[in-house]
């Protein structure tokens, strides 16, 4: 049964779940129920980094316009521009084997298109959550739900898979930044 | 000092008002200043819900018509027809002590009387404001100003007060629908013929 984490927390993924080969993260939000205003394009992405968070370049950004990372560990299953349907907006795969050695980190992120321009902000989405599920048995292993741990951001931090000696563990971050992508970026390391 | 809130900003009331127990919540907003129109006839509203963000009965839905929630959680302190004066055009006063265990949110709503007929929308009113005083000390805690935040809604939800892991938040919400009061009511739960 999925473990359900709240902000902060940290869990242990591969330990509890050792037959674990290819983890789908799937990150879910609903639409805007109000009249008026510009629908909402929120974006997944993720940032593969070393231990001090920072990418070793451009290419461990992960995103709608860079969907397979060069080692093959990380891809992107396409973007979602309207949040519309049930269940998880974006999906990035992760095959826990081919992560590369120096990679210690890889953080799962979201931002809003054009939030400026459309004058949005995270604390405008509702229901956002960010799940792991086994790809081979669909078996749901957590979820974090994380509507209560923003508000005036434009790009957030849903969680970060870490290695921990020879494991993997999840922690739920839900935090960001008002910057937008480009504060996002800065903080991995990457100018835009 | 009181807070200055943006559209989707949540807050914490526990922790920028420790000890609040009894809130008033203010609310304004400009007259057209045009000549040869009708005049803006705002209604204030709250409706209290429970978890599924539904009403438990139409008593639950506080208005002109129905001023004081049988708990004696959230009263409304009267209708104003023209907007005249400066502060507060209405005012709900939420006593927290009384919230009944079924209701976690109240969700203060605007309307505009007769939109329709009046050829008027949120769009057309200016300097729209929330704020919320601590009734007992009177200091203001938070204001919201909404004027940039809608155009052609008819019914608004200005801001809700909801309970989140036993603490009472507020989130500036600033967003509507066209569709009046019904689309209003429809939203809560709340049946309309």
């Amino acid at each position: 049964m999925a473990v359900s984490l709240s902000k902060g927390q940290k869990v242990d993924l591969t330990k509890s779940n050792p037959t674990l080969k290819n983890a789908v993260i799937g990150l879910g939000w609903d639409t805007n129920k109000y009249d008026g205003g510009s629908a909402f394009d929120l974006d997944a992405a993720a940032f593969l980094t070393d231990g001090n968070g920072k990418v070793s370049g451009d290419a461990d950004f992960v995103f709608y316009n860079n969907l397979k990372h060069t080692s093959g560990s990380v891809t992107h299953l396409g973007d979602n521009q309207t949040g519309e349907g049930e269940g998880d907006d974006e999906q990035i795969r992760i095959e826990l084997d081919k992560v590369p050695a120096e990679v210690e980190k890889i953080a799962f992120t979201a931002t809003i298109h054009d939030a400026t321009a459309r004058s949005q902000n995270f604390g405008q989405v509702s229901n956002a959550f960010i799940r792991i599920f086994n790809e081979e048995t669909n078996e749901e292993l957590l979820r974090y739900d994380l509507s209560e741990d923003f508000s005036v951001e434009t790009a957030l931090v849903f969680g970060e898979l870490y290695r921990h000696g020879s494991e993997w563990k999840f922690t739920a971050i839900g935090g960001g930044f008002e910057g937008g992508l480009g504060a996002l970026c800065g903080n991995f390391g990457i100018n835009i | 000092m009181a807070i200055t809130l943006v559209k989707g900003q949540k807050i914490d009331l526990s922790k920028e008002s420790p000890g609040l127990k009894k809130a008033i919540i203010g609310l304004g907003w400009d007259d057209n200043k045009y000549d040869g129109n009708f005049d803006f006839d705002l209604d204030a509203s709250a409706f209290l819900v429970g978890e599924n963000n539904k009403v438990n009965n139409d008593l639950d839905f506080i208005f002109y018509n129905n001023l004081v929630h049988s708990s004696g959680f959230v009263s409304h302190t009267g209708d104003n027809r023209t907007g005249e004066g400066e502060g507060d055009d209405e005012q709900m006063i939420i006593d927290f002590e009384k919230a009944p265990t079924n209701v976690n949110k109240v969700a203060i709503t605007v309307t505009i009387h007769d939109a329709e007929t009046r050829s008027q929308n949120f769009g057309q009113v200016s300097n729209a404001f929330v704020r919320l005083e601590d009734e007992t000390t009177g200091q203001e805690i938070l204001r919201y100003d909404l004027t940039e935040d809608f155009s052609v809604e008819t019914a608004l939800v200005v801001c809700e007060i909801y309970k989140h892991n036993g603490t009472w938040r507020f989130s500036a919400v600033g967003s509507g629908f066209e569709g009046g009061l019904r689309s209003l009511c429809l939203n809560y739960g709340l049946d309309v013929e």
